[in-house]
C-alpha cells in the first residue's frame, strides 16, 4: 500500500538502478545469445504443439523436477510456483516506486490472500533446500557454492519483506523495507545471468528446443574422394558445438542429477557429466566468444561413457548432457588417439564387417535365409552372430522358435556386416559409414526388419536415417513378442521362475522409447513379476554400451553396478531384452551374489516367452 | 634422419586358415589379412623419433603380393612419408634369408640411419629379417627392442632377456633393431593421414625370386589327442603325483 | 664333424637347452651314424667344457677369446661363423633362447645358409630332414624342408627334446681359435638387472598360478601367491576374483585381460568360462583343479584334479618346498 511518496532523488535512483542492472542483465544474456547463434544448425521449432506442451509440463507443472528427486523438486516447485505469483508483486512494487498504483488498495489486498500462502510456502521451500545444499551437503550438489548462498539468502529476504509489507508498518519503515526489498531485486537481476540462476530465463526456452531425438548429435559425413579444402573444413566442423548444444551450458542449474544417474560415475570413474560435458565448456565459451569448444571436453573423462543417455533423460532444464560422441570422434578422426584395444575393434570392422574379425557363424548356418517373400529380415548383430555369450545363442533360436509358432516367416542376410554401433559410439565415423552404406545395399529389398539387439535396431532404424533415407521399418524382438501375445497369436502359461524382474535396456527404454511390450511379455509368463529401482526410461545402464563391452582394462565398477542392484533385490530370475545387458548379467552377478544364495536365472525376453509358450514346438 | 620400417601383412588372429588343395601353403581366399602386431609399434617409434627430431623421413617398406599395398597404406597414412613395395606374387615364401636379401637389395641405395622390424611376424614367427638386412648391409643390430634412446649418431636399446630381466645396449647409427610390442602406444590414422596416404609415392619394385632355401612342405593342423590326464586318490597321494608331473612330465620343477 | 651344437652358457652351468640339443644330436647321430661336437665359448669356457664332455660326443670344442668374455651379437656371430667355417658341419644346433635369436641370424647373413628356427621336432622322410615349426600362432604346424647343402642352422623350442634323455659317456676336449678384431664388435653392454614390476606381465611367464572362485575368499590368495612365488610361477586370476576386489586388473587373463600361453598354467578353482579359456587356451600344459567334475575346465586340461582347491593348495606348496 502507498503510505509512502518517494521523493525525486528516491526515484532518480530507482531509475539508474533499474536501468544499469537490467542494463547488465540484458547485456549478459545478449552476450551469452550471441555465442549461442554462433552455433551450428539451427534451433528446432519443427513439432511446435508437441514443444509447447513439453514447456508446460516440464517448467510450469514441474513433472519431471519432482518426479526424479521428489522432496527436492516439490520444495522447487513451491519456489517456483511462488515466483510466478511474485511476477504481479513485483511489477506492482516497483510502480510504487513511481508513484503509480497498479492496484485498487481492495485488488491489492485480495492477491494478497493469494501471495501470502504463496510467500510462506516459498520460505519453506527455499529453506528445505539450504538446509540440504548447505548442512546434508550431496555429493552432487559439488563445492559449497557462495552463489547459491547469496540467492538463498535473497529469495528469504525478498519474501520477508513482503510479508512486513503487508502488515502495518510505519511510514520510515515501510520505506526501508521498501527500499530493502528493491535493491534485493536489482541485487537479483545482476546475479541471475552471472551465475547458474540464469536457468530462470533460459531453462523454458532450453526446454521448448530440446530435441525428440535420443541421441542427438550431428551425422558425420565423410567424404573420402572429396578435396583437401572439403575435408579440412569438415574436421574444423568436428569441434563446433551446435546452438543446442550452446544453449544447454547456459541453462544449466547445476543441479547434479546428471551425475546421480550416471552408471560411469557410480561404479567410481572419473566420468562427471556435469562438469565435463557441460560446465567446462561455459568459461571457454564465453572466453572465445565463438563455438569452438568442443577439444575442452576432457578426455579421459570422455572415454568411460556408456552412452546410456540417462544424463539427458533426467536433466530438469532439457540439455543433452552426453557428449561422448563430440568428444571421441576428435580424438578417432583429428588426433588418431584411440585405445589399443579400440584400434583393434577398428581394424576387425574394416577387414572383416564384424566386431571379432571372423568369417564364420555357426547360427546364421542354422537360421533361414532371407529371400524377398519371407516377412522379416531377422538382423543377428555380431554379438549373436560371434557369440559372444554363447548362452545367447539360444535365446536367439527360442526368438525363432516363437516366431515359427506363430506362423511368421524370416530369414538371416547372409552379409550382414555390424550395424556399426561400436564404431559410430566410439567415434570412428569413418568406418561407421563404411559399414552403413554396406548394410544399406543388403538391406535394400527388405521391407521389415527385426533384431535382438537394440543398439542394432537403433543404428538401422535412426541413426542411419540421420544419413539417407531409410526404407525398412525396424521393430525390436520384444515389441513382436509383445503384439503377438496382445494379439493372441501366441498363447503363454504361467511358469515357476520364481521372483521376476526385468532390466530394462537402456537403448531400448531410453532410446527407442519401449517399456511396455518386454513387460507385457514377461508378465504373462509369471505372476511374480516386480520392477526393480531405477527401472523404465529410468533404467540405469548394465555398463557395456558405448563400446565399453570390449574395454579390457575396466577403472571402477561401472559393469557391476546394476548386476549389484539385481542381486541386492532378491529377484530369482533377470530378465533382459538386450544381448549385451545378458552378457553383462551373465559376468556381473555370479561374483557378487552371497554364499550360500542360489544363483541369480539370466533370462532374455524370448527365453522366458519361449519356455512358457503353450505349442507343439520343442522348448529349449 | 632416414629411417626405414619393415612390416608384413600377415593373417589376422581370428581369421580362418584354410589351406590350399595340396596343403603345401594356405589358400589365400577367405584370409581377412591385417599389419603384423609388432610393426605397429616399429612403424610408432619410427614416427615418435622423427617428430621429436624435428625432421627427417620415415620409409615404409614391404615385400609381398600386391595386397600388402593396404599395410604400406595404413603406415602412410599413420605418418609415413614414403614407401617401397617389394612386390613378390608368392604367397608361400617362408625365407627369411631370401626375404632379407631382397629387401637389402630394395633399399641398398638409401643410406638408412635406422631399421626398425617387428620382432617376428604373427604368421611365420621367424624373427630374423630385421636382423639379416642389417648384417648384410653392414649396420649394428639389436632384437628383442623395449625402449630407445637416440643420442648423436648413437642408439642406446632396451632389450628384453629372458626371466624378467633387460639389458641395454649402445651402438653407433646405422642400426637395423626389432621391435617388441608394448614399447609404446601406436596411434590410429587420422582421417587426414587415411586421405594423404593415398597421394604418398609407392615405389613398386619386382625383382626375380630366386634362390629359396628353406620352405614349408607341408602345412597341417595339429592332432591334439588331448586326453585329460586325471590325477586321483587322496590329498596326499595327488599331490605326489602333482609334483612328480612338473617335475617329470612337465618339466616346469 | 657333422653334428655341431652350440652350447651357452647359463651361469657358468650348461644351459638346459644345450643338454636337449644334445639328446637330439644323438638321435639323429643315431639313425644316419653321424659325429657330434660342442662347442663352448666365452669367460667359462673351461668349465662348461668339463660338464659337457660326460655326455655320449664325439668331441667338446672351447673356444676362448678375449673379446668373447661378455656376450655381443657381433662377437658371438663372428665367431661361430669362424668355426662353422672351419669344421664344416652339416647341421649346427642351437636352443631357442633369446641370445640365440639376437645373434644366429647375423650368421645365416654372413654365411647365406638358412636358419630353421624354433623346431619342435625333426624327423626324416626318407629323402630328407624335416623340421617341424609352429606358425600362426600355434594354430597350424609346419614341416620344413631346407634345399641347400648345408651348413643348416637350426634352434630347438625349449623341452622339444627332453635334456634328461641325453645319454652320458665321454667326449675329447679340443681349443679351436678365431680372429676377432675390436671393430667387429659394434656394440657395447651394460649390465642386465630387473625391474621394479609395476604391471604384471604374464605374457612372458612361463608358470602361471591362476586363481578363481574356487579359491573362496581375499584370505586365501596369499596361499596362492605362496605357491606361485615357490614353483617360480606369476600369479594371475579369472575375471569374478578381479570383479570381486581380490586383486587388481592386471592378474586378469581371459578376453577381458591378457592372453597368455605359458609352458605351465594352474587353474586352481577356475571353472573354465569360455571369457576365461579363451586367454590361456594356447597354455602348453593345463593342470586344473576344481571340485566340480563336470567344470568345462577339464575339456581343454591335460592333467586334471577333481578336489578342494583349498586342500591341495597348502600341500602342494610344502610338497614343492
Amino acid at each position: 500500500m502507498a503510505q509512502v511518496e518517494f521523493t525525486a532523488i528516491e526515484k532518480t535512483i530507482l531509475t539508474i538502478g533499474i536501468l544499469t542492472t537490467l542494463g547488465s542483465f540484458i547485456y549478459e544474456i545478449w552476450r551469452r545469445l550471441r555465442v549461442v547463434f554462433k552455433g551450428k544448425q539451427s534451433l528446432p521449432f519443427d513439432r511446435f504443439g508437441a514443444r509447447l506442451w513439453r514447456v508446460f509440463r516440464e517448467v510450469f507443472l514441474h513433472e519431471k523436477v519432482i518426479r526424479d528427486r521428489f522432496w527436492p523438486g516439490f520444495m522447487h516447485a513451491l519456489v517456483f510456483w511462488g515466483f510466478i505469483v511474485f511476477g504481479l508483486v513485483t511489477i506492482e512494487h516497483f510502480a510504487l516506486g513511481f508513484g503509480y498504483e497498479l492496484m485498487s488498495p481492495k485488488t491489492h489486498k485480495l492477491y494478497s490472500y493469494i501471495v501470502i500462502p504463496f510467500s510462506i510456502f516459498v520460505l519453506i521451500g527455499i529453506g528445505s533446500l539450504t538446509y540440504r545444499r548447505f548442512i546434508s551437503r550431496p555429493k552432487a550438489l559439488g563445492k559449497i557454492s557462495l552463489t547459491s548462498g547469496f540467492v538463498a539468502l535473497f529469495i528469504s529476504i525478498l519474501m520477508i519483506t513482503y510479508l512486513l509489507g503487508e502488515t502495518n508498518l510505519s511510514p520510515n519503515v515501510w520505506r526501508a523495507n521498501w527500499w530493502i526489498h528493491s535493491l534485493i531485486i536489482l541485487a537479483f537481476l545482476f546475479l541471475i545471468p552471472r551465475s547458474k540462476h540464469l536457468h530462470l530465463v533460459l531453462a523454458p526456452v532450453n526446454i521448448f528446443f530440446k530435441p525428440f531425438e535420443l541421441p542427438d548429435h550431428t551425422p558425420v559425413n565423410i567424404d573420402l574422394e572429396g578435396s583437401e579444402d572439403e575435408l579440412d573444413s569438415m574436421l574444423a566442423d568436428l569441434t563446433q558445438m551446435t546452438k543446442n548444444q550452446t544453449l544447454d551450458v547456459f541453462s544449466c542449474v547445476e543441479c547434479g542429477r546428471c551425475i546421480d544417474v550416471c552408471p560411469a560415475n557410480r561404479g567410481g570413474g572419473l566420468l562427471d557429466p556435469k562438469n565435463h560435458f557441460i560446465l567446462d565448456l561455459r568459461e571457454p565459451l564465453l572466453e572465445k566468444g565463438n563455438v569452438d569448444v568442443l577439444s575442452d571436453i576432457n578426455v579421459e573423462a570422455g572415454w568411460e561413457c556408456t552412452t546410456c543417455q540417462a544424463c539427458t533423460e533426467v536433466c530438469p532444464v532439457g540439455n543433452h548432457v552426453e557428449k561422448s560422441d563430440e568428444i571421441r570422434r576428435l580424438e578417432v578422426l583429428v588426433e588418431g588417439k584411440v585405445p589399443q584395444e579400440y584400434q583393434k575393434l577398428f581394424m576387425n570392422l574394416q577387414e572383416s564387417g564384424n566386431t571379432e574379425g571372423r568369417s564364420d557363424s555357426p547360427l546364421a548356418e542354422r537360421l533361414p535365409t532371407y529371400t524377398p517373400d519371407k516377412e522379416y529380415v531377422l538382423w543377428l548383430g555380431c554379438f549373436a552372430r560371434y557369440e559372444l555369450d554363447p548362452n545367447f545363442t539360444k535365446s536367439v533360436e527360442n526368438f525363432a522358435n516363437i516366431l515359427d509358432v506363430a506362423g511368421i516367416t524370416y530369414g538371416v542376410l547372409d552379409n550382414e556386416h555390424c550395424s556399426g554401433d561400436p564404431a559410430n559410439r566410439l567415434g570412428d565415423k569413418l568406418t561407421y559409414n563404411m559399414l552403413r552404406e554396406h548394410n544399406m545395399e543388403q538391406l535394400a529389398h527388405a521391407s521389415k526388419v527385426v533384431t535382438l539387439c537394440p543398439h542394432c535396431a537403433l543404428n538401422l532404424e535412426k541413426e542411419y536415417a540421420k544419413y539417407s533415407e531409410v526404407n525398412y521399418d525396424v521393430t525390436h524382438h520384444t515389441q513382436v513378442i509383445g503384439q503377438l501375445i496382445e494379439e493372441g497369436r501366441i498363447e503363454v502359461r504361467k511358469g515357476s521362475n520364481g521372483k521376476v524382474t526385468y532390466h530394462d535396456p537402456c537403448n531400448l527404454s531410453r532410446m527407442l522409447d519401449e517399456v511396455d511390450a518386454p513387460r507385457t511379455a514377461i508378465t504373462a509368463t509369471t505372476d511374480e513379476f516386480f520392477e526393480l529401482e531405477e527401472s523404465g526410461r529410468n533404467t540405469l545402464c548394465c555398463g557395456a554400451g558405448g563400446g565399453l563391452w570390449w574395454k579390457k582394462e575396466t577403472t571402477g565398477r561401472t559393469h557391476l553396478v546394476r548386476a549389484e542392484q539385481v542381486v541386492n533385490s532378491n529377484a530369482d530370475t533377470v530378465v533382459t531384452g538386450c544381448n549385451f545387458c545378458y552378457g553383462m548379467m551373465n559376468q556381473g552377478l555370479k561374483p557378487l551374489t552371497p554364499e550360500g544364495r542360489s544363483e541369480i536365472q539370466v533370462k532374455d525376453v524370448a527365453d522366458i516367452v519361449s519356455e512358457n509358450l503353450v505349442s507343439n514346438s520343442h522348448t529349449k | 634422419m632416414k629411417i626405414a620400417v619393415l612390416v608384413k601383412q600377415v593373417p589376422g588372429s581370428e581369421s580362418p586358415l584354410p589351406l590350399n588343395s595340396d596343403q603345401s601353403w594356405l589358400d589365400g581366399n577367405g584370409i581377412s589379412y591385417v599389419m603384423n602386431e609388432c610393426d605397429n609399434y616399429a612403424i610408432e617409434e619410427a614416427l615418435q623419433i622423427k617428430e621429436r627430431n624435428g625432421d627427417g623421413e620415415v620409409v615404409v617398406i614391404s615385400l609381398g603380393p600386391e595386397r600388402v599395398q593396404k599395410v604400406i597404406r595404413e603406415g602412410l597414412a599413420k605418418g609415413a612419408d614414403r614407401a617401397i613395395h617389394v612386390q613378390i606374387d608368392s604367397d608361400a615364401l617362408a625365407d627369411p634369408l631370401i626375404i632379407a636379401s631382397l629387401l637389402t637389395e630394395a633399399i641398398r641405395g638409401e643410406n638408412f640411419d635406422l631399421i626398425f622390424s617387428g620382432l617376428q611376424s604373427d604368421d611365420l614367427g621367424m624373427g630374423q629379417t630385421g636382423i639379416i638386412v642389417g648384417e648384410l648391409l653392414g649396420m649394428s643390430t639389436a632384437s628383442l627392442g623395449m625402449a630407445t634412446e637416440l643420442s648423436d649418431g648413437k642408439i642406446k636399446v632396451k632389450r628384453e632377456l629372458e626371466a624378467g630381466f633387460f639389458q641395454w645396449v649402445s651402438m653407433s647409427l646405422p642400426a637395423s633393431i626389432t621391435i617388441q610390442s608394448g614399447l609404446n602406444t601406436p596411434r590410429y590414422p587420422s582421417l587426414k593421414g587415411i586421405m594423404g596416404a593415398k597421394k604418398k609415392e609407392i615405389n613398386v619394385l619386382t625383382p626375380n625370386l630366386e634362390n629359396v632355401k628353406q620352405s614349408a612342405k607341408k602345412v597341417y593342423v595339429p592332432q591334439s589327442d588331448k586326453q585329460t590326464v586325471m590325477i586321483e586318490g587322496s590329498v596326499d597321494q595327488v599331490v605326489d603325483k602333482l609334483v612328480e608331473t612338473f617335475r617329470n612330465e612337465i618339466k616346469v620343477v | 664333424m657333422d653334428i655341431l651344437i652350440v652350447i651357452e652358457d647359463n651361469n657358468t652351468k650348461v644351459h638346459r637347452m644345450g643338454l636337449e640339443c644334445i639328446t637330439a644330436a644323438q638321435q639323429m647321430a643315431k639313425e644316419s651314424g653321424l659325429s657330434i661336437a660342442a662347442l663352448v665359448m666365452g669367460s667359462n669356457a673351461d668349465g662348461l667344457a668339463s660338464q659337457v664332455k660326460n655326455y655320449d660326443i664325439n668331441e667338446v670344442l672351447t673356444l676362448k677369446h678375449d673379446l668373447l668374455i661378455s656376450y655381443s651379437c657381433d662377437g658371438y656371430a663372428e665367431a661361430v661363423k669362424q668355426v662353422i667355417e672351419q669344421e664344416s658341419p652339416k647341421y649346427v644346433l642351437f636352443g631357442h633362447t633369446y641370445q640365440v635369436r639376437d645373434y644366429v641370424p647375423k650368421i645365416s647373413a654372413k654365411l647365406m645358409k638358412p636358419f630353421l628356427v624354433d623346431s619342435v621336432s625333426m624327423k626324416s622322410d626318407g629323402e630328407q630332414t624335416i623340421f617341424t615349426k609352429q606358425m600362426f600362432n600355434a594354430k597350424l604346424y609346419s614341416d620344413m624342408i631346407a634345399t641347400d647343402e648345408g651348413p643348416l642352422l637350426i634352434s630347438f623350442q625349449s623341452a622339444a627334446y627332453s635334456s634328461d634323455n641325453a645319454v652320458s659317456g665321454s667326449a675329447s676336449v679340443r681349443d679351436v681359435s678365431v680372429n676377432l678384431e675390436p671393430s667387429m664388435i659394434k656394440t657395447e653392454s651394460e649390465e642386465p638387472f630387473q625391474e621394479e614390476s609395476g604391471g604384471v606381465d604374464l605374457t612372458s611367464a612361463e608358470i602361471i598360478v591362476s586363481v578363481g572362485r574356487g579359491i573362496g575368499k581375499e584370505e586365501n590368495i596369499p596361499m596362492a601367491e605362496d605357491l606361485a612365488k615357490t614353483i617360480g610361477g606369476e600369479l594371475a586370476s579369472s575375471r569374478p576374483v578381479v570383479d570381486s576386489g581380490w586383486l587388481s586388473a592386471t592378474h586378469q587373463i581371459g578376453s577381458s585381460g591378457q592372453s597368455v600361453s605359458p609352458k605351465m598354467y594352474l587353474a586352481l578353482g577356475i571353472s573354465g568360462a569360455i571369457q576365461h579359456v579363451v586367454g590361456m587356451k594356447g597354455s602348453k600344459n593345463i593342470v586344473a583343479i576344481n571340485k566340480d567334475p563336470e567344470a568345462p575346465i577339464f575339456e581343454i586340461a591335460d592333467y586334471g584334479v577333481v578336489a578342494d582347491v583349498l586342500e591341495i593348495l597348502p600341500k602342494l606348496t610344502e610338497a614343492l618346498k
